[in-house]
């Protein structure tokens, strides 16, 4: 049974945690498999969730593999599989198969200063990696992290974040002003032309609305950023995760395999169809 | 191996072969169609199937696993794995033939599928070569292979009026032969002289041709932002039978089918999915990369003659013309190539 890919392992959910309500609810997932098996995962690697009747779902791991006995993953609600999990409760079980995807290059990022871009759910995927990096802050320059939100009630990871700015330095952003709030109105991308980052030595992640993501690589590239110093996430459709039920292609390129990690000069060379 | 097998023996061998469960063209609602059969209903008689026998290997709905809720109210599942059972494929053509290898490579590589391969492993192809093309839109020839090709197959047979002559090219093959010793003869050098011209001859037969194939994977490369999609899908109803019928496409869906709500009972299924439908990779979100006819058109093009190239050095196309005869409006796979590969 357990060469067949398309059969899911049974992992059960301990934890959940409530991170944003209302229309765009967010939630966070901790889950354990039910029987140990050799799950082991790099930063920036996905895995498909089961809902068992209602389907599957690709969710980027926002644990960092250093984190041995669970996995983590933060899901917006949108549709069918997600709704049902957001409907699930601690003890309950679902399924969950991969890792699938390649990963960031952290080993060959080593002494530059690494500067994190997400929004929205987009600090999912880069949650991972930017821990990774954390607890090997020794092998690394300057980590820093740009963050926004529509609103300050849409910030994910917040008790965290608070933690964060202990060790970074974490430039927050929401789109639209509101009373009490201190930091940076304005979309992601201008919060980044605001601050400057500088690109000598340095390697710019991002990951959010494929929107956001590409004015943040336009004003990364306007700031002196080459192509092969910006990485981001693909999101494409996907069903399989292995390469077979061909949706989620962009020209040769089968994100859920070959993605769905690329830096912008990968990525400008395939077909712009994502 | 090759051996001579006289048309006076083939019933005695084909009873010999019914010994597995045979799939053979028989006409089913005024169609040739490869269906199980018994060794009377075989014949090597026949024109186009309207499905290729991709459906045998990777059939259009199939189980995955079953999956219920225990009295704790926790999932359990079961895999559901193709039953054992072999079986041959009687009369296959060399396109479609060429259409199953073309398949293994998608299905095997890093992540094997094992639906897939139960299936395909306990299957044997048994080809029948063309001494005339079997549609008036047949052009294997302008991609890369012809009416005798044995890419994929474990036996070919060639009609030579009244022997036909045996190749093997497998041990799944020598076994069926095998199986028969006696019925068959070793080929004369002249029967041999004549397979070779017989085959040479029917290369020249083909109705349609593209000219320059090889031109038009570069040419794609620059292609992708043309008028052409935008021109040549617009008459697309979007019905999908372009891909359904086509022996090398293989995408899929996976969804859960529910056979009771409570307590919770149902399968994880496969269906044939297709490319020229809109919500195949539209996001929950509503954003569509291929929003349009035209990117779907594209990407059915340069699957099948760029980016299948790429990764495997093959057209992603054998030429059996299926989805020229059958598109209800009338779009021409060989045209829109050929205006491809004419743009300047
Ligand atoms: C590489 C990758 C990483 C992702 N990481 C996260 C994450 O960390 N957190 C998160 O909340 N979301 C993530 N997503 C998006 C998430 O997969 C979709 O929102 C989710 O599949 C929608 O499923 P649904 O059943 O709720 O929606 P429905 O609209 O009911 O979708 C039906 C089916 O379509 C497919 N589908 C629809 N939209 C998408 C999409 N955008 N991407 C992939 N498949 C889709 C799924 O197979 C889904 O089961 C990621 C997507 C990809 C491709
Ligand atoms: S068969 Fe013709 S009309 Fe139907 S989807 Fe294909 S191209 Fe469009
Ligand atoms: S693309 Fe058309 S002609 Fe080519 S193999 Fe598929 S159905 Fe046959
Ligand atoms: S999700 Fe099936 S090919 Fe990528």
């Amino acid at each position: 049974m357990s060469d067949n890919v398309y059969i899911p392992k049974l992992s059960k959910i301990f934890e959940i945690k409530e991170e944003v309500t209302g229309a765009r609810a967010i939630k966070t997932f901790r889950t354990q498999f039910v029987e140990n098996n050799g799950f082991s995962h790099k930063c920036g690697q996905c895995a498909m969730l089961s809902v068992f009747g209602k389907g599957e779902s690709m969710i980027s791991i926002s644990s960092t593999p250093l984190v041995k006995d669970y996995l983590q993953f933060s899901i917006l609600k949108t549709g069918r599989v997600t709704s049902a999990l957001h409907e699930m409760q601690e003890g309950d079980v679902i399924g969950v198969r991969g890792p699938y995807g390649n990963n960031f290059p952290l080993e060959k990022w080593k002494g530059k200063n690494l500067i994190f871009i997400g929004g929205g759910i987009g600090l999912a995927p880069i949650w991972s990696v930017l821990q990774t990096a954390l607890a090997k802050k020794a092998d690394y320059g300057k980590l820093s992290l740009f963050y926004g939100s529509r609103t300050s009630q849409d910030i994910v990871y917040k008790e965290d974040l608070k933690e964060l700015k202990n060790d970074i330095t974490v430039h927050l952003s929401i789109d639209q002003k509101e009373k009490e709030w201190e930091e940076y109105v304005g979309f992601v991308p201008l919060n980044v032309l605001d601050k400057k980052p500088s690109p000598k030595n340095a390697v710019a992640i991002t990951c959010g609305p494929p929107i956001m993501i590409k004015f943040v690589i336009q004003n990364l590239e306007a700031l002196g950023f080459k192509d092969d110093q910006i990485y981001t996430t693909v999101e494409n459709k996907m069903k399989c995760g292995i390469g077979k039920c061909g949706r989620c292609n962009i020209g040769m390129h089968y994100v859920c395999k070959d993605g769905p990690v690329y830096s912008w000069a990968e990525l400008k060379k395939l077909p712009q169809e994502y | 191996m090759e051996k001579i097998l006289t048309k006076k023996s083939f019933p005695n061998w084909i009873a010999k072969l019914a010994t597995v469960q045979i799939y053979a063209p028989v006409v089913k609602d005024d169609l040739w169609s490869y269906e199980v059969v018994d060794a009377a209903g075989i014949t090597t008689e026949y024109t186009n199937a309207i499905q290729s026998p991709k459906k045998i290997i990777f059939p259009q709905r199939e189980l995955f696993l079953e999956f219920s809720h225990n009295d704790n109210g926790s999932p359990e599942i079961r895999e559901l794995l193709p039953e054992d059972k072999e079986s041959i494929i009687f009369g296959i053509r060399p396109c479609d033939a060429k259409g199953v290898s073309h398949m293994d490579k998608v299905f095997g590589g890093d992540f094997e599928d094992s639906y897939y391969w139960k299936r395909r492993n306990q299957v044997t192809l048994v080809g029948v070569g063309c001494n005339t093309p079997p549609s008036p839109n047949c052009f294997c020839t302008s991609v890369d292979g012809s009416p005798f090709s044995h890419e994929g197959l474990d036996v070919l047979l060639t009609d030579m009026g009244d022997n036909y002559y045996v190749q093997t090219f497998t041990k799944k093959g020598d076994k069926l032969v095998n199986m028969s010793k006696g019925l068959f003869a070793a080929p004369k050098p002249k029967e041999k002289a004549d397979l070779e011209s017989l085959h040479k001859d029917a290369e020249t037969k083909l109705p349609r041709h593209l000219k320059d194939t090889k031109k038009i994977p570069p040419k794609l490369k620059g292609l992708f932002d043309s008028e052409i999609w935008d021109d040549e899908s617009m008459s697309c109803i979007r019905c999908g039978i372009c891909t359904y019928l086509c022996p090398t496409c293989h995408c899929f869906d996976i969804s859960d089918e529910i056979t009771s709500h409570s307590p919770l009972e149902g399968k994880r299924v496969r269906t044939w999915d297709n490319c020229q439908f809109p919500d195949f990779t539209m996001h929950s979100s509503g954003h569509n990369p291929r929003p349009d006819k035209a990117s779907r058109l594209r990407q059915r093009i340069m699957h099948k003659f760029q980016y299948f190239v790429e990764i495997y050095n093959n057209y992603q196309c054998v030429g059996c013309g299926r989805c020229i005869s059958k598109c209800p409006v009338g779009i021409d796979i060989i045209q829109v190539l050929e205006k491809v590969r004419d743009h300047v």
